[in-house]
């Protein structure tokens, strides 16, 4: 029996076989999609992947659970601190511990200023597929700034490993309210470029709407989450669905989109990115002055028991499932990465359309490969 | 275990030469690019009204020897300009790109970093000009060659100025046709050369396109030709005395700027290069001076096709004299001045489309140019066809 | 007229776009020249790990093992022995395997005593891996050099002039808000 990625040469005279990546650059990083042409269309789609892959898992069941927390930062590399998330608050949630106001309001602003960090990647990375430089520069330009605001804090600008146990490490910078603030300020002012640049271009439109049409049905058996599925017409968001931290407190929209198209994976981004500036603006204001920032945590962890956390990272669905067996280091951990069930989707949504369109529909999926390998 | 060894400042603290490369300079800049203008005008008066002037009025045109000698002059003082061309282009565009996108562009090499692609060329000189082991080596060498060769013939076509071209042919408007579909055919024979598959799909994508933009380019073309009565390029610029063809022939000067720029394979109509696709497509095999042949083309042809919307719809060398005889050599020299400054608009304005758009796909293109432009430059060539009995009878 | 309208709207996007792209050319751009120019880095941000010596010259560490323990890549290896003057123990080796140090910090937040704290000192790149293997000897350097560093127990601290070390204002401390907000309060 043939593996489940195996793919075979056919003797198909108008058939070519093409190794789309591990280096090629519209695969965002180590994807290697085996792609069949005949001429320009697809015939054919397997992607390949594991060039990542480090066994993050296993690693992090010989760790203890402080240790642990670094490694997960590794996983979603471009909205780093995200990932920390799920882990922590399943271990709380084993603990019983506490999470005061202050510090669930600073995860929220944190939490949401890395979405817009990593929605400008994916925008500026995705345009570059679609062949315009210009929004890259404009995007990495933007995601700067946010990161400098998260160095100030964290300590680092990628991988922060700033959230802990019941709360964050340390009390924000003196100056992080007003930085937010300014940043949001400034960003808003960009937004209407972005939309002339990308959403708006005629030419954007011609290559995106109507291409890689994703079903409702399919989106759904496929596990696929996050923009990828609201773009598809399901309403489906953590934030909403199971609300952590401080997100019941706040007002915000689901953006939700039916067509399930390239364009509208771009859209709901999009408005993403302004239902971020919102959340983002009212837990500045909602935020207790002043207050504890970290919880009562036990300093020796013994944790005992199972538990599944989810939250919506810029991605979708990121879950994790921590079994502890009452020692320092965790029976089983799971992490349940929505890169990966969204990368299934590339064999329907790329068989049967042009090759430009499947990098289009590549792009549009935003996967990140630390994630998906783990 | 080997220890790390003390003391810690191991980096290399970089040398300034003479310049700081950190400080922005306008001003230099701006010189810099006055000079460059400066000096592709003064090769323009050199080459189109200094050496035929002196060959003519000694009379050295008529012996078979005079003329070959002539003719070798030419080809170097025209090679000379395609050169310059590109060097400035180049480094303009990058300045450009750079401008637009919050960078500062290249900073290193001369002062604000205005001498970048002399070192470019170099770079690209020395390298080692590498090919596969599968390429079919004849092909693989010519091709960039006939590339370079096309956007080079055109050249020789362009008049600048009252009676300043090198070859004032009276079919000059089907040479340019010809000439600019042989630079295709370099892309199309290198693609399929190199034997890779990424360059057979840009070959591919590129012969797809050749054959969609050039029928309304040639028609929008034609449209001009039946316009002005003539397929003679100074004479089609003689016809626009009065009134620029962009208002007559609007929709064959649309067709035409959407045309050139797919021939200029530039964004949004670089599907043939597509470095985020076809990773280079047709070029992504070349290296060292086979590819800076293809790189020297198409910045010839950014110059060229921006020069040919001058010529064909902007006045070409028209404009105010101060009443100078129109034959005087004082006058062609400004009127080629006005030729070079309106060309250099036009390149600006296909530089900030290359800077915004993204990338169309294959199929799209083929759709825009078959169903699009081709009615509308049948459209165009039967209005222009009606203007020019409407001139007539009147 | 449909088609005359779509054809005008691309144009107006078209148009709206190229504007925007045009709008950028009169602002400054964001270029950095690295080598030229050090980029500002706030004293919080983990660049390199340093050891910290007292005023006097002598260990800040404890030898407590606790950053040991806390490493989750485990690149710190300690040998201590008995303190022979008075109690506790002292350092016999303190390595640190930066090739595999993932710069998370870990163990600047277990240190009891802020003995190995993080610097902004960045420029470590080498051309053999094995130069990054660091001893003590070499942590020590990095120490005695940086002027300013961050650990979570002590908050950044700055070396005066005078070789004193002090703890820097609130205004420079990542976590400096309560505090600021606390001395408003009281005052
Ligand atoms: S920074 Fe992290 S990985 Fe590096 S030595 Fe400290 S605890 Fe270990
Ligand atoms: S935790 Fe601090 S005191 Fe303890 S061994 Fe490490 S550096 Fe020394």
């Amino acid at each position: 029996m043939r593996g489940p990625t195996q793919i075979l040469p056919t003797d198909r005279a108008d058939e070519m076989l093409i190794n789309m990546g591990p280096q090629h650059p519209a695969t965002h990083g180590v994807l290697k999609v085996v792609i069949g042409l005949e001429g320009e269309r697809v015939t054919r789609a397997v992607p390949h992947i594991g060039f990542l892959h480090r066994n993050h898992e296993k690693i992090e069941e010989a760790r203890t659970y402080p240790q642990i927390i670094t490694y997960t930062d590794r996983m979603d590399y471009v909205s780093g601190l995200q990932n920390e998330l799920p882990f922590i608050l399943a271990v709380e949630d084993l603990l019983g511990v506490e999470v005061p106001d202050r510090a669930k309001y600073l995860r929220v602003i944190f939490f949401e200023l890395y979405r817009l960090a990593s929605h400008l990647v994916w925008l500026g990375t995705g345009m570059l597929d679609f062949g315009a430089i210009t929004p890259f520069l404009y995007t990495f330009r933007d995601r700067e700034r946010i990161l400098e605001i998260v160095e100030k804090t964290a300590g680092a600008r990628m991988l922060p490993n700033y959230f802990t146990f019941g709360g964050v490490r340390r009390d924000v910078h003196p100056d992080f309210f007003k930085d937010v603030a300014d940043f949001l300020d400034f960003f808003e002012k960009r937004l209407p470029d972005y939309y002339a640049l990308v959403l708006d271009s005629p030419v954007f439109q011609a290559r995106a709407v109507g291409v890689g049409v994703l079903p409702k049905e399919r989106a759904i058996a496929r596990g696929a989450s996050g923009p990828v599925l609201r773009a598809s017409g399901v309403a489906y968001d953590v934030r909403k669905a199971e609300p952590y931290d401080a997100y019941p407190e706040i007002e915000f929209e689901v953006p939700v989109r039916e067509e399930g198209d390239v364009y509208a994976r771009f859209w709901v981004r999009f408005k993403e990115m302004e239902e971020s500036i919102k959340i983002i603006r009212q837990a500045i204001e909602k935020t207790p002055k002043v207050g504890p920032y970290k919880g009562k945590v036990p300093a020796r962890m013994k944790v005992k028991g199972s538990r599944y956390r989810a939250v919506e990272i810029s991605r979708g669905h990121l879950g994790a499932h921590v079994v502890g067996d009452g020692t320092d280091r965790p029976y089983r951990i799971k992490h349940r990465s929505p890169s990966f069930a969204n990368l299934q989707l590339i064999p329907d949504l790329l068989v049967g359309a042009r090759f430009a369109d499947a990098i289009a529909i590549l792009s549009s999926l935003d996967p990140v490969f630390g994630e998906v390998d783990r | 275990m080997s220890r790390m060894p003390l003391p810690l400042d191991r980096h290399i603290k970089p040398k300034l030469v003479g310049y700081d490369p950190t400080r922005p300079r306008p001003g230099v800049e701006r010189l810099a690019y006055t000079l460059f203008f400066g000096s592709l005008w003064a090769l323009v008066v050199v080459a189109y009204g200094l050496v035929p002037a002196l060959f003519r009025s000694q009379g050295w045109l008529d012996g078979a020897l005079g003329f070959f000698f002539y003719a070798v002059i030419e080809a170097l003082l025209a090679f000379g300009i395609a050169a310059v061309v590109a060097l400035i282009l180049i480094v303009v565009l990058r300045k450009y790109l750079g401008k637009v996108q919050e960078r500062v562009g290249p900073m290193h090499y001369g002062p604000a970093g205005v001498l970048q692609t002399v070192f470019d060329a170099l770079k690209l000189l020395g390298k080692e000009d590498f090919a596969p082991a599968n390429v079919d080596p004849l092909i693989f060498r010519l091709a960039p060659a006939i590339t370079f060769v096309s956007a080079f013939l055109m050249l020789v076509a362009v008049p600048v100025a009252g009676g300043w071209v090198m070859a004032d042919l009276n079919v000059g408007l089907l040479f340019i046709v010809a000439a600019s579909t042989l630079g295709a055919y370099g892309v199309v024979l290198g693609g399929l050369a190199q034997g890779g598959k990424w360059g057979m799909l840009g070959a591919f994508r590129a012969g797809a396109q050749l054959v969609s933009y050039e029928v309304p380019l040639a028609l929008a073309l034609l449209a001009v030709g039946v316009y002005s009565g003539s397929l003679r390029l100074s004479d089609i610029v003689e016809h626009q005395q009065g009134l620029w063809h962009v208002v007559p022939m609007f929709i064959p000067f649309l067709v035409y700027l959407v045309a050139s720029i797919a021939e200029l394979k530039s964004t949004p109509f670089d599907l043939p290069e597509a470095e985020s696709e076809l990773i280079g497509g047709f070029n992504t095999e070349y290296s060292g001076m086979s590819f800076a042949f293809f790189f020297l083309a198409e910045f010839v042809e950014l110059f060229l096709l921006p020069a040919l919307v001058v010529v064909l719809f902007f006045g070409g060398w028209h404009g105010p004299l101060f009443g100078l005889d129109p034959a005087s050599f004082a006058a062609q020299a400004l009127q080629s001045f006005y030729f070079l400054v309106k060309t250099a608009v036009w390149v600006w304005i296909f530089m900030w489309i290359r800077a915004t758009l993204p990338r169309f796909r294959d199929d799209q293109l083929m759709d825009l140019a078959w169903k699009g432009l081709l009615p509308l430059a049948l459209f165009g060539l039967i209005l222009a066809a009606f203007l020019r009995m409407f001139v007539e009878v009147v | 007229m449909s088609l005359l309208a779509e054809v005008w709207e691309a144009v107006r996007a078209i148009g709206q776009g190229m504007a925007a792209v045009n709008r950028r050319v009169g602002e400054s751009a964001v270029t950095e020249f690295y080598p030229y120019q050090k980029p500002e880095i706030p004293p919080v941000s983990v660049q390199f790990l340093a050891l910290i010596q007292n005023e006097d010259g002598s260990d800040r560490c404890v030898s407590c093992l606790a950053c040991e323990r806390a490493c989750p890549s485990q690149v710190i290896t300690i040998e201590r022995k008995r303190n022979p003057a008075g109690k506790g123990f002292v350092l016999e080796r303190f390595d640190l395997d930066f090739v595999n140090c993932m710069h998370c910090a870990n163990c600047v937040e277990v240190c009891p005593v802020s003995a190995i704290v993080t610097v902004g000192d960045f420029e470590h790149a080498v051309y053999d891996v094995n130069m990054l293997k660091a001893d003590k000897a070499f942590l020590d350097e990095i120490g005695r050099r940086a002027q300013v560093w961050y650990s979570p127990k002590f908050g950044v601290e700055i070396r005066k002039p005078d070789g004193s070390i002090e703890k820097a204002p609130p205004e420079m401390q990542p976590g400096g808000l309560a505090e600021l907000l606390a001395g408003e309060e009281g005052a």
